[in-house]
């Protein structure tokens, strides 16, 4: 155990202070997302932020188990920060809302917290901003929730991106004809992961059934785009892995015409987080971001273990990495920040025209500080602010706008003022 | 379509890595020769190349800071970073190996109760010790790791072995072999995806090259 004494106003590991316009993106992006998700009508969801622990932890959650922070209520009960979104929503849906009709759309914006080592992009609090369709169990399903995911990142302002996408019942598929022998099983998914390709000849140079080789060692290799589907077709092996393929390429045709899959690259070979998902599954990557931005897929065992068993499909994605790729490509959104700092002054004249701007749309700030003209100049220029208003008597300005000087006057400031915010 | 990035390790693997992609064509002899320049160019300028420490390959990987990078397995399963592996190379090949003074009693590692262990390797080590029940002692060293034995530093060492000789001139015997390793490509996981198109043409002219060095090993 460290006992270092702080610094003071130190924070712990993986966690971050956003303030003025590393805020203002942050929300406006979060702002954008929100807007977008409304659009496909997904409706907002606010879960608390804590939760029992024995709640979140269940069965289905068990991936993220482990990462919760945990603590105890008086009462001796351990509690738990959410570690995501989709588990308190599904409880959600399959406590309070198992009589509804279905589908259920829900959105949600929220910090999630996990006890992660803070490396490789990976925080302890962090955004995530996504959708759950809960309640329909077709490709048509699956599409919407992936297409969704595109048109949200393409009006975030992401203009380079690839989803990738795979479906888990592939690879469960081929496990259930693997022989139980030993830890090939497991041997197999970490060479698939890793898309190692001596790792899968090495399991394959195991196996005594020639069409199971085959398959194996294709496997790191099944991917690009509709191309892949008649050949994973081809290396099923059973109806499991068939139907696999099937939905995949149902779900494919309906991305065709959502008109998105220039975006989707498929890849069988996609076996991570394989305890949870029961169908297809994605990430997606942006250049600049070495990390996954959004991850989701189907996931049709949850909901049940709350309520009646409901499929149900979603995706994630996280806000700060999000911000990461549109500052990588240069396209972090507009954020309206403050339009002019006026001069204190005891004209109630000059107070009402202050009030009258913030009516209009304005952004306005009094300055407090009682600078003189070229100090309060200084100071916007300073703070990134165009304009400073200088009281010229009761309801009198100059106005000072870069290089530029104007007088107004009560006539003409409506004009004015609204000429700034366009 | 952009240009990929591939981090090599500085030091005594350098030479056959850059051999090797001289046979797949691409060339960076010349430029590393000519320049101390960080970022270099292949004679072709098909792609670029940093020269890290070699346990810094797999973090400029995973980062994305280099789509691609070609790492010993031995510092890719000690540093555990979350890269793809997709292709093994044909050289660099070594193990890593529990070795001890010659006079050492006879008896199973098992049995030592908290054995000193020198290492530059402290997650395998561990981890190796672990495995048998033996909570061990891990000296942390940067190099002359063989040296630690001799003056009492430690009761043992892990460390590369490539010839033996070393241990050998230096009255230590190998016990174990914890690992093999040769040299690997290893791939960031959304270069993988954004540049898959490039990623998979640089990956088929290194995998030719495997095989044709496979090929003439057989004979």
């Amino acid at each position: 155990m460290n006992h270092r004494k702080l610094v003071p106003g130190e924070l712990p590991p993986g966690v971050a202070d956003l303030f003025a316009q590393r805020a203002e993106q942050k929300l406006a992006l979060e702002a954008l997302l929100r807007d977008c998700f409304s659009r496909w009508g997904y409706q907002p969801v606010i879960p608390p932020t804590f939760e029992y622990a024995e709640t979140l932890a269940s069965e289905a959650g068990v991936r993220l188990a482990e990462e919760m922070y945990r603590f105890f209520d008086r009462d001796g009960r351990a509690l738990a920060l959410r570690p995501d979104l989709t588990i308190p929503t599904a409880r959600i849906a399959g406590v309070k809302l198992f009589d509804q009709p279905l589908p259920l759309r829900f959105h949600y914006v929220g910090s999630v917290f996990r006890y992660e080592e803070p490396r490789a992009g990976k925080r302890r609090e962090f955004t995530q901003a996504g959708v759950e369709l809960i309640g329909a169990s077709k490709p048509l399903a699956d599409a919407e929730v992936i297409a969704l995911l595109v048109d949200a990142l393409r009006r975030a302002g992401l203009a380079q991106f690839r989803v990738r996408l795979g479906q888990i019942g592939f690879f469960r598929g081929l496990l259930a004809v693997l022989p139980s022998a030993g830890d090939l099983a497991e041997r197999l998914r970490v060479a698939v992961d890793r898309k190692s390709q001596a790792g899968v000849e090495a399991v394959a140079g195991e196996l005594e059934d020639a069409r199971l080789r085959e398959t194996v060692v294709a496997l790191p290799t099944l991917v690009g785009g509709g191309e892949v589907l008649p050949v994973a077709e081809r290396l099923a092996l059973n109806q499991e892995m068939r139907a696999a393929v099937e939905n995949l390429h149902s779900v494919w045709g309906r991305l065709q015409q959502y008109g998105v899959t220039q975006s989707i690259m498929l890849d069988l070979g996609q076996v991570r987080g394989m305890a949870y998902y029961t169908g297809v599954l994605f990430e997606v990557f942006a250049p600049g971001v070495g990390f996954p931005l959004a991850g989701g897929g189907r996931y049709d065992r949850l909901v049940g273990h709350f309520g009646p068993d409901r499929p149900a499909v979603g995706f994630a994605l996280t806000v700060e990495r999000l911000l990461a790729a549109l500052e990588h490509q240069d396209n972090v959104p507009g954020t309206h920040a403050v339009d002019v700092v006026f001069q204190a002054c005891d004209h109630v004249a000059c107070l009402a025209m202050v009030q009258q701007a913030r009516e209009w749309g304005a952004h306005v700030m009094v300055d407090l500080a009682d600078r003189g003209a070229e100090d309060l100049i200084a100071y916007a220029r300073s703070q990134g602010i165009p304009r400073v208003a200088l009281c010229e008597g009761a309801g009198r300005v100059r106005l000072i706008v870069g290089a530029e000087t104007r007088l107004v006057d009560a006539a003409g400031w409506e004009s004015e003022v609204r000429s700034w915010i366009g | 379509m952009d240009r990929l990035r591939i981090a090599l390790p500085k030091g005594r693997s350098l030479s056959a890595t850059l051999g090797f992609l001289a046979q797949a064509g691409y060339d960076f002899r010349e430029s590393v020769q000519h320049s101390r320049r960080l970022l270099v160019l292949d004679g072709a300028g098909k792609l670029e190349a940093v020269f890290v420490k070699p346990k810094d390959v797999p973090v400029f990987v995973e980062y994305g800071a280099a789509d691609l990078g070609i790492v010993g397995t031995d510092v890719l399963r000690e540093v555990e970073r979350d890269v793809y592996e997709p292709l093994l190379l044909p050289f660099g090949y070594c193990r890593l190996s529990v070795a001890a003074p010659a006079d050492r009693p006879d008896i199973p590692l098992r049995w030592e109760p908290s054995p000193r262990v020198a290492t530059s390797y402290p997650n395998l080590t561990y981890r190796f010790f672990q495995e048998r029940g033996v909570s061990p002692e891990i000296i942390l060293l940067s190099g002359s790791v063989e040296l630690s034995p001799l003056v009492g530093l430690a009761d043992l060492l892990v460390d590369m072995v490539e010839t033996g000789r070393t241990l050998r001139e230096n009255g230590l015997v190998e016990l174990r072999t914890i690992l093999h390793s040769q040299a690997e490509l290893i791939a960031n996981r959304a270069s993988y995806v954004l540049k898959s198109e490039a990623m998979a043409a640089l990956i088929d002219d290194l995998r030719r090259v495997v095989a044709r060095v496979g090929a003439s090993d057989a004979v």
